[in-house]
């Protein structure tokens, strides 16, 4: 029997002001599982309830209805956590510290003892290619350096779900191709991979399966090859095309 | 236990790098040099002892208090503000843990800062001084003397229509409160006697006298102190506090060891306060043992302070945590003064109103506001060893445990903007 390692059933979203009136509800009712070896992709428009999806099963926001259940725990619990791995939109290091302390801090969170630490922290260091700069303060990085510490960090405490939220923003092409064969690399190893891309492109290379989300519900869900046509026309055909912006008169 | 380390580590690394512990140690020791050089005494050598010793580690107090209370309450806030917090959240490390850590580390800076201080100051001033454990008369709680005086106040005509018009349970409270300010009056070749719990057998034992009256009533005083075998004369003071040094051992086998008894001699009464202006000083230990004491309890005030700091960044934003844990201390540093000069018999009922609101406030900010331990410091008293376990087991111990607790069950809600 396939484990699921992310279960959630009809779960919604609902944010509220300061005095607990409803602004938004950024989901609604949402049922979605990845199973355990599995790259998915949750893939939707801004404001589509990606982010809030993911946080709830980060456990960093709480569900206002339904159910999140990672490996069959609370999110929010220890144990669920202990083998969670997650690279957010962007970095958010800690600017004073150097790439070597960074990933030395989080390997302590996930209680790694000093010798595996030091191995892990100098292994992940060259497998982002950051060997020379390890001792340079993060604070002083160009986006994609941090974003490749970002990334060993989340990889740090060998987690068994890698949660990564558009992980090639802000990275060249080069750097964009070494993340994806990455994921790759790593799915084949058997982690569990939830991402989310606005680059539909990326998605269709790595992902085994896909759910499109838009105003908090799912759209469309199904394996990358049985979508039938492009990943890209797939989205448009389910999202909408848009609308053309009509420029400003003071502008023409 | 590693991930605790790691929070401390990343706490103390974001202090050291910002510069924060540099300027705050530079300006710690600098205040404590330079405070001798700016202090104005009343011109006596123990004038200026007792300013320096109060002021030069009150300064620092003050210092490490304001800037690590203010750090306590941006360093959470600052952290979800900039969503660094969330990388944190979602690593196997309870959420206790993330508040605790952080509170550890700065505690740790504030220990440090005052440790230093602490040893400059015993550089500066003789370590080997000896301080005094100081007895109070055993006397009935204010609130039975005030039921006491109940009866009588109330049928005194002078007793104000307004007051007469409030409840029973006011008026006890307005005077117990009035209580400590009693005068009781020893004629002419009477003897008074108070009743101290005094068990030792030192020969190093003095009797102090405050004196709030003029000085040539002051000066009329004559008399002689007992306790057991121990004597003590005393004539013409001219100072406000005289200490009058009993020779001989009352021991705990002699009988009357308890009992203080003072003759009057001179040609007119004195007037003393039984709960403020009488009291028996038995010699200690040094200065250098009382500072230790003394620099342990502003450890503990500052950890309370602290863990309430932190308790407010977990649960606002960082501009609102910072503005009202500053406010609270400007509070916590104001109600004692308030609540001293206030008129309790005020027969307004909002100025009765404001005094119960300030006497309230400065009942829950006491163990800060008050500066017990720089106040007995600079007044060569004993700052005793079971009131340094008291203050440490609750403000080191209790209060911060709780208060993280909070903090741990509000970062999780916060983070969900609630």
């Amino acid at each position: 029997m396939v484990e699921n390692v992310i279960e959630l059933q009809g779960v919604e979203k609902t944010f509220r002001d300061f005095w607990l009136r409803p602004t938004v509800k950024a989901v609604a009712g949402l049922d979605l599982t990845v199973a355990r070896g599995e790259v998915f992709g949750l893939l939707g428009p801004n404001g589509s309830g990606k982010s809030t999806t993911i946080k709830m099963i980060l456990g960093l926001l709480s569900p206002s209805a339904g159910s999140v259940r990672l490996f069959g725990l609370s999110p929010r619990s220890v144990a669920a956590r202990q083998r969670l791995g997650y690279l957010p939109e962007l970095s958010y290091l800690h600017p004073f510290l150097t790439a070597k302390e960074t990933l030395k801090y989080y390997a302590g969170l996930c209680n790694l003892d000093r010798r595996t630490a030091k191995e892990r922290t100098s292994q992940l260091l060259a497998m982002v290619g950051l060997e020379d700069v390890a001792n340079r303060a993060v604070g002083g990085f160009s986006k994609g350096m941090a974003r490749r510490v970002a990334l060993a960090a989340s990889l740090i405490g060998k987690p068994e779900l890698l949660v990564l939220d558009e992980p090639t923003s802000g990275l060249d092409p080069v750097s964009t191709n070494e993340v994806k064969t990455l994921v790759k690399t790593l799915a084949a190893g058997g982690m569990t991979i939830l991402m989310t891309s606005h680059l539909l492109g990326d998605a269709e290379d790595v992902c085994s399966r896909i759910m499109i989300v838009n105003h908090g519900k799912s759209v469309a869900e199904g394996k990358i090859g049985e979508i039938g046509s492009s990943l890209n026309d797939f989205f448009l055909a389910k999202v909408g095309e848009g609308r053309d912006f009509e420029v400003a008169p003071f502008l023409k | 236990m590693k991930a605790l380390w790691n929070i401390i580590k990343l706490e103390l690394l974001a202090n050291l790098r910002s510069r924060a512990f540099f300027l705050l140690t530079s300006a710690s020791v600098l205040w404590m040099l330079v405070m001798p050089s700016v202090v104005k005494s009343d011109g006596t050598d123990e004038g200026a002892r007792q300013l320096y010793v109060h002021y030069s580690l009150g300064g620092v107090f003050a210092l490490v208090l304001v800037s690590l209370a203010a750090a306590a309450a941006g360093s959470l806030s600052r952290d979800r503000a900039a969503k660094r917090l969330q990388l944190t959240m979602v690593r196997p490390v309870r959420y206790f843990l993330i508040a605790a850590g952080r509170y550890l580390a700065l505690l740790t800076i504030g220990a440090a800062e005052l440790v230093l201080a602490a040893g400059i100051l015993a550089c500066k001033t003789d370590a080997s001084r000896p301080c005094d454990h100081v007895l109070s008369p055993i006397l009935p709680s204010v609130w039975e003397e005030a039921e006491d005086m109940y009866e009588v106040y109330m049928n005194d005509v002078e007793t104000p229509k307004e007051v007469r018009a409030m409840s029973k349970e006011d008026v006890v409270a307005l005077l117990a409160a009035k209580a400590p300010d009693h005068y009781q009056t020893v004629g002419t070749n009477e003897t008074a006697s108070w009743e101290f719990a005094y068990l030792g057998t030192t020969d190093k034992l003095r009797v102090q006298l405050r004196f709030t009256n003029m000085y040539d009533t002051r000066e009329d005083v004559n008399g002689r102190f007992s306790l057991g075998q121990a004597t003590g004369a005393v004539s013409n003071i001219t100072q406000a506090v005289a200490k009058v040094p009993l020779s001989g051992v009352a021991g705990p086998s002699d009988g009357l060891a308890r009992v203080l008894t003072f003759e009057n001699h001179g040609g007119s009464s004195v007037m003393l306060r039984p709960r403020r202006d009488i009291q028996l000083l038995v010699e200690a230990d040094s200065l250098a043992c009382n500072l230790t004491r003394a620099t342990l309890e502003l450890v503990a005030m500052l950890s309370v302070a602290l863990a309430f700091a932190m308790f407010l960044g977990a649960s606002l934003g960082r501009s609102v945590a910072v503005f009202a844990v500053i406010t609270m201390l400007v509070l916590t540093a104001l109600t004692p003064s308030v609540v001293a000069d206030a008129d309790e018999f005020a027969s307004e009922k909002m100025d009765r109103i404001g005094y119960r609101i300030a006497k309230f406030t400065e009942k829950f900010t006491r163990p800060l506001g008050a500066l017990v331990p720089l106040e007995k410091l600079a007044n060569d008293v004993c700052v005793e060893r079971a009131e340094v376990v008291r203050v440490m087991t609750l403000n080191l111990g209790v209060y911060p445990l709780l208060l993280l607790m909070l903090s741990a069950l509000v970062i999780p809600r916060k983070q969900d903007g609630l």
